[in-house]
């Protein structure tokens, strides 16, 4: 612990000057706490003081259901009790303030630390207890629609960065009071508030226990986002792969909470995380579930296709033209290696030089304001499509080929990013050792996948261990939702029945609405 | 502790790993230093026993790569020439003697794993193929599927005559070769073809024969062409004489290769569907008798005499063409006694029917063969008559 | 407990599947039988079956013992060391001649200029990385890497089934029945009585009742997969199955389906990195957990490289050039492993029963 605090009393005294002493010299001068001074009770002869952070509190609500009630209804209540001045927060908490979540508390940390998210405090002379008053109610986006994760059919709310709003998307998605929203705060200095959501009776209680021993350990300042928390639960933290999941739509998350994981959210982070993660998990889009069920099937295969492709492509082209031309077939390779005629690099320099372009691009597309995007786009096609190749640098087999790997390595997001480092690293191997090369960094990275395990569940389950019902009906194929009848198994559910079995439709046995025709 | 010590082990891993590949790539070949062989030719000098080969290979910069390039350059694409291919010989003792001088004039490695054909010249195939097949099928760089023809003359001189519709004449003669073999006319023997009959001691070897001939073009210069005209029989590694037209299709019959094809009768022509053959073997009183029993389906697709077509008329062609069958079937069996030559691996066939008696009879064959007796039954039936069914002249 | 990790029966079968495939992927054993080849993959399989048995019986009497502790505790402390000493030269000498028909067939056929050192050192890198993670990796590993093989195999097979005439299958048993059990035998030897190595695994079954019928499961898959090759290559390389080195290979070369699917002989060589891969790291992790064993390390994972090693200078020693190689394993081997497959673990299992071992559990299966 870092000594960030005077040795000041914890506990609130009876004498309203000590008090908001006190307050005063933790909070400081900033120019956005707001002490209101004023007097209270029946005949006004209270001193008393209401603190709160401008900008972070509702205006409206502190005026009107806190300032106004103080100043003129107390007068009103005929209470005798209010005489005496140790009970008077208790009587404006009972029959005053008209606000939802009001507390009383004695404590000054807690009171500083509540003023700190929103809250308004009421301090009063002669009372060791303090009235703290949820007003939070800053400035907030409202739900868009998600930017990341586009679904044709689907939803089209996306979290936002306050978690009260983010904990209600879920609750709306689930009414069962089972939905449980355990909350700690992580940082020293941000003190952000941290959820844990999972449903009773069905995340198993270990995964719970598990997930809550990983957040208590972590200890830091801030937590600025949710990739904070991320990096810090990782089991293996130093894997290409992530083995957190990460979503920024609340069907994703209810979706995977039902199945059995447990959902992180973050105050501040449009996104929660989803653990256990694992690898099929990346392949799976929330319109797979929307769309019938064929489809659906076929799309997930050819993600696994593009995601195996954006990795492979450009190494196997390097790899063929430089170890192995006697794999082409004849046609193609006299095609190949008259457009590779002449030109000046080797095949692994030209392949390296293209993604690594790439890459260049797509990051400056990215970061640039969305006008000078454009720019950048419109000069790197320019560039690399038509200067690079008819200039002579670059074949324009490898444009093909660098051209399809950037566009399938989009289609699998949560990988997007691993399978550009992979992608540089087969490119590479392939230059050295052709296939061969390959082939054995493809069996080291299949045996670290295989030992990676995401919060105890092996990373490549329901493939390897194997689970054949979870494998057939819910991986690279997807089963109709009536065939889903039970939770995925890997995940070790608390109630693995999701839905009762035999629920195919069918054609009523006899329409009692036949059309005679 | 644990986890420093992996940290370590992981760390000298890569560093390995990573210098393997900085001092690495011993294997690697760019395209643009190989020459690709599309044909190979090899001569021999009976005299001197010198070995020849002939190298064709591809020149990629003058293969068009893609049609919208050779739009604007007009006088070229027209007849391309033999741009896109170079040849080249060399001279020496043994076949791979010979490989290796390539490199004294060759600007890039020669790469045969996309060699087409192999062509050996009439010398050398009558001379003895063993060195120069040899080198072939023990060889990493070659493929047991690349084509194999004999030249009625000089190999060198089929592999210089260009090709119409190729670019890369090698690809246009395995294409002849091809084609050839799916209609049925002469078969197509890949270096495993070829080698299994070798090494089968009592199977003879066979080649396709391709010859050069002139003739004139459409602009009146005179042209070269290539095209088979016969069926290389070997015994052994040797050459030793050749099937003509009838006789080679006679071989397919035999050897249940018939894919597609025509049957040519006095009055009709038929298009060949199916076939199926049997080789039976029968061994009485230290005597074989081999029958050849085929069964083939054919349309009607020319018919000669102004007349309708009756089932019985059909039942005539049918016999007709069954005859004509066996005529190319008899007339193959005639030459291969002649040549005491077992082309149609009935040692084979008696080996797998009388598995005992084979051993006493394998060293032997030689001069069993030319007594076997032999019995051709063909049956044939005709199916379609095409698309009228009435003569459009009578008589 | 040197290893925490446990597998089921099926990952133990499928691990097995892959290790009998190993480099008999690539060579096709029973090659001196000629079109035979397949009768006598068959009766291989059998004996093998019989041998697997004996050992599985031996490992499943003693439950979670592997073979180092069931010698010391059916041969004394002295006796039994010295045995456990023969079994791990043994898995120690396999490992390396696996390396050595990798080594041999890469250069052959599409690395000729690496040198072998570096490529050994490549392959037993991934193979050690791999053991460091345990067992329960290794088993995953296979779940994917064997199921993908036999896919290979059986598409590879399709496309080759117009090349096929059956004629060169023929005559069945044309073989004098001395050569033709000898070949048996010899197959038996290589690969599958080979699996002799699983009793270092078979104690980390989670489920050890059902270790015997797994094993055997294993070896009737792998068989029918080799038979099915050997077929193969028989009818579509006809009398030169018996000249080629590698006939799975050239056999391959052979598919041609419109000039597209072509040359795709590289899909049989990616097949025998994967089951290599997988034989090299089972017989590298029953080497050094045996070995761990036999002097009571705490945990084997440090000795994994200095072992892997090992086996890569004995790899680089032990035969000078491929014919030898292959005459080792067709003339020597076969009686060579009689004793580590057969005769050790017969013993054992007699001694075992007579000494009415292991006594604690008192419930004999």
């Amino acid at each position: 612990m870092k000594a960030t605090k005077k040795v000041s009393p914890v506990n609130l005294s009876r004498k309203l000057e000590d008090n908001l002493k006190n307050i005063k010299d933790i909070l400081g001068e900033s120019s956005d706490i707001i002490i209101r001074e004023m007097k209270i009770s029946s005949n006004a002869n209270v001193d008393a003081a209401v603190i709160y952070i401008d900008g972070l509190v509702d205006r409206d609500l502190v005026s009107r259901d806190i300032l106004q009630p103080l100043m003129f209804n107390l007068q009103f209540v005929k209470d005798k009790t209010n005489q005496k001045h140790s009970s008077l927060l208790g009587c404006i908490k009972s029959s005053v303030l008209s606000v939802g979540q009001i507390k009383a508390d004695g404590n000054i940390d807690s009171i500083v630390s509540s003023i700190m998210t929103g809250y308004t405090a009421i301090l009063a002379q002669g009372a060791n207890q303090a009235l703290v008053i949820d007003t939070k109610g800053w400035e907030k986006r409202a739900i868009e629609s998600p930017e990341n994760e586009i679904s044709i059919r689907g939803p089209k709310d996306s979290f936002t960065e306050t978690l009260r709003i983010n904990t209600a998307l879920l609750r709306r998605k689930i009414r069962d009071p089972n939905l449980s929203l355990v909350s700690m705060q992580i940082g020293q200095r941000s003190k952000t508030d941290v959820v844990i959501a999972y449903i009773k009776g069905i995340t198993p209680d270990n995964l719970i226990e598990e997930i809550k021993q990983r957040l208590k350990r972590i200890d830091t300042d801030a937590i600025l986002d949710i990739g904070y928390i991320e990096q810090y639960i990782e089991e293996n933290p130093l894997s290409l792969v992530p083995t957190v999941g990460t979503s920024e739509r609340p069907d994703v998350v209810t979706a995977r909470m039902l199945e059995g994981r447990a959902a992180i959210l973050v105050d501040g982070s449009p996104m929660a995380l989803t653990v256990p993660f694992l690898f099929v998990e990346g392949f799976q889009n929330p319109d797979d579930y929307y769309a019938r069920p064929f489809f659906a099937s076929f799309v997930r295969i050819i993600r696994l296709l593009g995601f195996l492709l954006s990795i492979y492509l450009p190494g196997i082209y390097v790899a063929l033209k430089s170890f192995h031309p006697e794999l082409f077939p004849t046609p193609l390779l006299i095609t190949v290696a008259a457009a590779r005629e002449g030109h000046p690099f080797p095949v692994v320099l030209e392949a390296l030089l293209m993604l690594i372009l790439f890459e260049i691009l797509r990051e400056a597309g990215l970061r640039l304001p969305r006008s000078l995007g454009q720019a950048v786009s419109i000069v790197g096609a320019l560039v690399i499509g038509q200067a690079a190749v008819s200039a002579g640098l670059v074949g324009a087999p490898m444009v093909i080929v660098v051209a399809a790997t950037a566009i399938a390595s989009f289609m699998v997001v949560p990988f997007a990013d691993t399978g550009a480092l992979f992608r540089l690293i087969m490119t590479i191997v392939a230059g050295f050792l052709g296939l061969f090369g390959m082939i054995i960094i493809s069996l080291e990275v299949l045996s670290h996948l295989a030992a990676l395990r995401s919060l105890g569940v092996p990373y490549l389950s329901p493939v390897t261990p194997l689970n054949t019902s979870d494998l057939i009906k819910d991986t690279w194929l997807r089963a109709p939702l009536w065939a889903l009848g039970s939770r995925p198994a890997f995940l070790d559910p608390l109630d693995k029945k999701r839905q009762s079995p035999d629920q195919k439709p069918h054609p009523p046995q006899n329409n009692p609405n036949e059309r005679k025709s | 502790m644990k986890n420093r010590q992996q940290g370590k082990i992981s760390l000298v891993i890569l560093l390995s790993i990573i210098s393997v590949f900085i001092v690495g790539c011993w294997d690697s070949r760019e395209l643009s230093t190989l020459s690709l062989i599309a044909g190979l030719g090899f001569d021999l000098d009976p005299a001197t026993k010198r070995a020849t080969l002939t190298y064709q290979s591809i020149v990629p910069s003058q293969v068009k790569p893609s049609p919208s390039m050779g739009g604007g350059e007009g006088k070229q694409t027209g007849s391309g020439g033999l741009q896109s291919i170079q040849l080249d010989h060399d001279t020496g003792l043994s076949p791979y003697e010979v490989l290796n001088r390539y490199t004294q004039h060759g600007s890039r490695i020669p790469f045969y794993q996309h060699t087409q054909v192999i062509v050996i010249g009439k010398a050398a195939a009558e001379h003895g193929l063993y060195p120069f097949l040899d080198t072939v099928i023990r060889n990493p760089a070659g493929r047991p599927n690349i084509l194999l023809a004999i030249s009625d003359n000089k190999a060198s001189d089929i592999l210089a005559v260009e090709d119409g519709m190729e670019n890369i004449q090698a690809v246009g003669m395995a294409n002849i070769i091809k084609l050839s073999a799916r209609f049925s006319k002469y078969p197509a023997v890949t270096c495993l073809d070829f080698t299994s009959r070798f090494i089968g001691k009592t199977t003879a070897p066979v080649a396709p024969i391709m010859g050069v001939f002139e003739e004139t073009g459409p602009e009146g210069k005179r042209q070269k062409k290539i095209r088979i005209n016969g069926t290389a029989v070997f015994k052994g590694d040797k050459m030793i004489g050749k099937l003509n037209e009838q006789e080679s299709s006679g071989l397919l019959w035999v050897i249940n290769q018939i894919e597609k094809g025509f049957v040519i009768i006095p009055e009709a022509s038929l298009e060949i569907i199916g076939s199926k053959t049997k080789i039976i073997p029968e061994l009485t009183g230290g005597k074989i008798k081999i029958t050849v029993e085929i069964e083939e389906e054919a349309n009607l697709i020319q018919y000669n005499n102004a007349r309708n077509i009756t089932p019985d008329l059909i039942h005539q062609l049918e016999k007709a063409q069954a005859r004509e069958i066996e005529s190319q079937v008899k007339a193959v069996i005639k030459k291969s006694m002649a040549l005491n030559a077992d082309i149609f691996d009935f040692g084979g066939a008696v080996h797998r029917k009388y598995k005992k008696e084979w051993k006493k009879m394998e060293p032997r064959w030689d001069d069993i063969y030319p007594t076997i007796e032999v019995s051709v039954k063909v049956k044939t039936r005709l199916d379609e008559i095409g698309d009228i069914n009435k003569a459009i002249m009578t008589e | 407990m040197l290893e925490k990790g446990r597998i089921s029966s099926f990952q133990l079968s499928v691990l097995l599947v892959g290790f009998v495939l190993g480099s008999s992927i690539i060579i096709t054993p029973g090659g001196d039988a000629g079109h035979d080849a397949w009768i006598a993959i068959a009766l291989g399989l059998m004996e093998g079956s019989l041998i697997a048995l004996i050992f599985t019986a031996l490992v499943l009497r003693f439950k979670d013992k592997t073979i180092i502790e069931i010698n010391d505790l059916v041969f004394g402390k002295v006796i039994g060391k010295l045995i456990s000493v023969l079994f791990l030269w043994y898995f120690l000498h396999l490992g390396a001649l696996v390396l050595n028909d990798y080594v041999h067939f890469f250069r052959l056929e599409l690395y000729p200029a690496t040198p072998r050192t570096v490529m050994l050192l490549i392959i037993m890198l991934v193979c050690a990385s791999t053991v460091n993670r345990g067992i329960e990796a290794l088993a995953r590993c296979s779940l994917i890497l064997v199921p993908l093989t036999i896919s290979v195999i059986f598409l590879v097979t399709m496309f080759l089934i117009p090349h096929f005439n059956l004629n060169n299958l023929m005559p069945i048993l044309d073989l004098p029945i001395g050569k033709l059990l000898w070949s048996a035998h010899s197959v038996a030897s290589f690969p599958f009585a080979e699996s002799v190595v699983f009793v270092m695994i078979l104690a980390f079954l989670n489920k050890s009742e059902k270790g015997g019928r797994a094993v055997s499961k294993a070896l009737i898959i792998a068989g029918l997969v080799l038979i099915i090759a050997s077929i193969r290559n028989s009818a579509v390389l006809g009398p030169m199955v018996a000249a080629y080195n590698y006939p799975s290979y050239q056999a391959v070369q052979v598919i041609d389906i419109r000039d597209i699917f072509t040359r795709l002989e590289i899909l049989v060589a990616i097949n025998f990195i994967t089951m290599g891969f997988l034989k090299i790291s089972v017989l590298l992790y029953g080497t050094v957990l045996g070995l761990a064993q036999v002097l009571n390390l705490q945990s084997y994972r440090p000795i994994i490289l200095p072992v892997g090693i090992l086996m890569v200078i004995l790899a680089l020693t032990n035969v000078a050039n491929t014919i030898e190689l292959f005459d080792f394993t067709h003339k020597i081997y076969p009686i060579y492993a009689v004793p580590f497959q057969i005769i050790i673990p017969l013993i054992t299992l007699i001694i075992a029963k007579l000494r009415q071992l292991p006594k604690t559990d008192g419930g004999i299966p």
